[in-house]
């Protein structure tokens, strides 16, 4: 049967399709590009223009290029020149005084500051104070230092015209290093990585901290749902709402209330200090504390997705099974064993995946309760590569370097979940239409 | 089945592990409240003195306008997914489309894809669209994170509507629209009702998007509210305070989760948070 496209539909998904477009592919594909890159606050993330400064004159000498031009690179020059005379007149210098200039000293250069003053004090009508004489060769100084240069070609001609017998490939290195702006350094980020000591220490901590959490939410999880499975309903009941609250509660108010639980004077503090116990500040005061207290609160937020999952599985497993069981003088830890964990194994595989995946890039709970502390003992490869591109105090965010870091979860999430989808049977959820127009 | 066990130790097992939660909850009810003696945790005074940053705005400066704002975000936030869900979930539950399959399985590819990683690429999308530190860029990603989900939610309910319901419609003469509009939207209130609360409290709940896309904004959500009020590094730090700042801004999700709870449970399985 000949299928036709519709139109209708065309329309019904554009703007879903406008969105994810806008939110999920660009950010993807900008992580992919900017993460060759050392885009950073002080670059830019637009263009940058060409500018000489004189810490870049430093290290220029420094990597051998030849003094005598680094010398005349730095210093400034007084010419006098249409368009510095159009400056001058825009600075509010004198129009009779700049008429004489321009007739008695077009074209001509001075070294320094000194010899232009004194070419400016034989004419007759400058200004009486010294400090207005200063202030009018102002404009006239031109100097390659602090200028910018919108494009490199401009810069290499102002080199040019400071330093007439550069060799031309000085010049155009020197250009090339003036630039401002980000530039592609290929895999620089990733060597960097593989290179500084910490990038080991923070694989272990993201590993152990998806580990243990994990651990915590799948038997948690497994254990809610199979307890609240056998009580009363009313009893049930209650467990499984109060181990909803964490989920719904809005994480800030979560991460204030592990904070009084955790903290200085706060609930654990005041019962240690009553009991005889070492009582400090648990969330932030040492590393094993620390460690305990970021996979609880990720660790109760997350079992409650398994005691969900679990939950709708054992409602499904035909009652008969376990009737059956008891029956033949099973136990409730037999039925356990036999009946109900080997039929909850897809439900485990799954929940395990799945959470895998999000612990693997979740942050959002450590920043907001140890933020890594102390020191970075307990900070994750997300947490790193978020405070790396948008979250530090120095002030200089390395978006190209944080856009590596963040790649190479983008790149492990993308192969996880399509590697779920493989693995969850993907292809029965998908039937076709079946009115064709 | 026969209780061929005694239910105590499994009280007493669950209440074990569950103490942080109900400790953490209670408290945080009790202490909006109540003063305890310093180094200890019994409340022996009761008090309205925490709930003062509703009429006093030197306690913690004004609350009004950021409630006023995180409702204008919680609600764009519904309209959109809303919208956006209900049309292309039905494309692509119902409708002839090109590389149906491929877009479905790219739904699926993001729903399972941790969003979070995305933040940086998406702070770079707003700097160039010029909507980094606005209120419109922030709803617009938020809303759009969470499409994935709205559009598979959806299809899930569009996919139980019978077929002959449609058929029946085209056969009188509808066309595909006005069958959708008319017959099919119907058939799927519920889904939109769990859908559009489910995107409420997760807007109300968002921290992270407002914080780092829109920081130095002229406007606050409840949510970056509290996260400036709450710091306990601060000299005159206060847990009652924070906590009563705290239980005013999710009030309204835990009302909307007592009375739908059961709606959301059905959708909480496929949820977002780990």
């Amino acid at each position: 049967m000949r299928t036709r496209t519709s139109l209708l539909g065309l329309a019904f998904v554009s703007p879903a399709l406008a969105l994810l477009f806008a939110f999920f592919l660009m950010p993807v594909v900008l992580t992919t590009v900017f993460a060759f890159t050392n885009m950073s606050t002080s670059t830019g993330i637009t263009g940058g223009s060409h500018v000489i400064t004189g810490n870049l004159l430093r290290d220029l000498g420094n990597a051998g290029v030849d003094d005598d031009i680094v010398a005349a690179l730095s210093e400034g020059s007084f010419s006098v020149t249409p368009e510095t005379l159009a400056a001058a007149a825009e600075a509010g210098v004198e129009p009779r005084f700049l008429g004489e200039i321009e007739s008695s000293l077009m074209g001509q250069s001075f070294e320094d500051a000194r010899s232009f003053e004194s070419a400016l004090k034989a004419l007759p009508s400058r200004p009486t104070r010294i400090r207005d004489l200063k202030l009018a060769t102002e404009p006239f100084e031109r100097s390659i230092l602090n200028t910018r240069y919108s494009s490199r070609a401009a810069m290499e001609t102002a080199i040019a015209s400071m330093v007439p017998d550069a060799p031309v490939d000085t010049v155009s290195a020197i250009a090339e290093a003036s630039y401002t702006g980000w530039r592609w350094i290929d895999g620089g980020n990733f060597q960097t990585l593989l290179d500084r000591p910490e990038t080991i220490r923070i694989v272990l901590n993201t590993v152990f901290y998806v580990a243990a959490t994990l651990a915590f939410n799948v038997f948690v999880g497994l254990f809610l749902a199979i307890t609240t499975f056998y009580l009363p309903k009313t009893g049930a009941g209650f467990f499984s709402v109060l181990w909803l609250l964490p989920r719904i509660t809005p994480v800030v108010l979560y991460a204030v209330m592990w904070k009084w639980f955790t903290w200085d004077n706060g609930f654990l503090y005041v019962i240690a200090e009553q009991l005889g116990l070492p009582a400090f500040n648990y969330m932030k005061g040492s590393v094993p504390t620390a460690w305990a207290t970021i996979i609880l609160v990720n660790g109760f937020v997350g079992a409650s997705f398994g005691m969900i999952l679990f939950s709708g599985a054992l409602r499904a497993i035909p009652v008969q099974q376990l009737w059956a069981s008891e029956v033949d003088g099973a136990s409730r830890w037999q039925q356990i064993r036999r009946i109900i964990l080997p039929q909850l194994r897809w439900p485990i595989l799954f929940v395990t995946s799945y959470q895998t995946l999000s612990l693997l890039s979740s942050y959002e709970q450590i920043w907001l309760t140890t933020n890594g502390g102390p020191g970075s003992t307990t900070t994750v490869w997300a947490l790193e590569a978020f405070n790396t591109a948008l979250n530090n105090y120095t002030g200089n965010l390395e978006y190209g370097m944080g856009a590596a870091m963040a790649l190479i979860l983008v790149a492990v999430g993308l192969i996880l979940s399509i590697l779920y989808l493989r693995m969850f049977r993907f292809d029965e959820l998908v039937n076709k239409p079946r009115i064709e127009f | 089945m026969t209780r061929n066990f005694s239910a105590w130790p499994i009280y007493a097992l669950l209440g074990i592990l569950s103490a942080p939660l109900a400790i953490m909850y209670l408290f945080l009810v009790i202490d909006t409240f109540t003063n305890a003696p310093p180094g200890s945790l019994i409340p022996n005074e009761f008090t309205f003195h925490h709930w003062r940053f509703l009429w006093d705005p030197t306690v913690t400066g004004d609350v009004w306008g950021p409630t006023l704002t995180t409702f204008l975000f919680a609600t764009s936030m519904v309209v959109i997914v809303l919208a956006i869900s209900s049309t292309a979930g039905y494309a692509i539950s119902r409708l002839n489309l090109p590389f149906r399959r491929f877009f479905l399985s790219g739904i699926m590819v993001m729903h399972a894809f941790p969003s979070v990683t995305l933040i940086i690429g998406v702070f770079l999308v707003l700097q160039y669209a010029g909507l980094y530190n606005t209120l419109i860029g922030v709803i617009l990603v938020k809303a759009s994170l969470m499409l994935p989900f709205g559009v598979w939610i959806m299809k899930g309910f569009y996919d139980q509507v019978p077929w002959e319901i449609e058929m029946a419609g085209v056969q009188d003469g509808a066309s595909r629209f006005t069958v959708w509009r008319r017959l099919i939207l119907p058939q799927v209130t519920p889904g939109l009702l769990s859908l559009g609360i489910f995107a409420f409290i997760d807007g109300w709940s968002e921290f992270m998007l407002p914080r780092i896309l829109a920081p130095s904004a002229n406007f606050q959500v409840l949510s970056t509210y509290l996260n400036v009020v709450s710091d306990p590094n601060s000299t005159t730090y206060n847990f009652n305070l924070f906590k009563s700042v705290g239980l005013y801004y999710t009030l309204p999700i835990l009302v909307l989760f007592v009375v739908f709870q059961n709606r959301l449970m059905n959708i909480f399985g496929g949820g977002t948070k780990g």
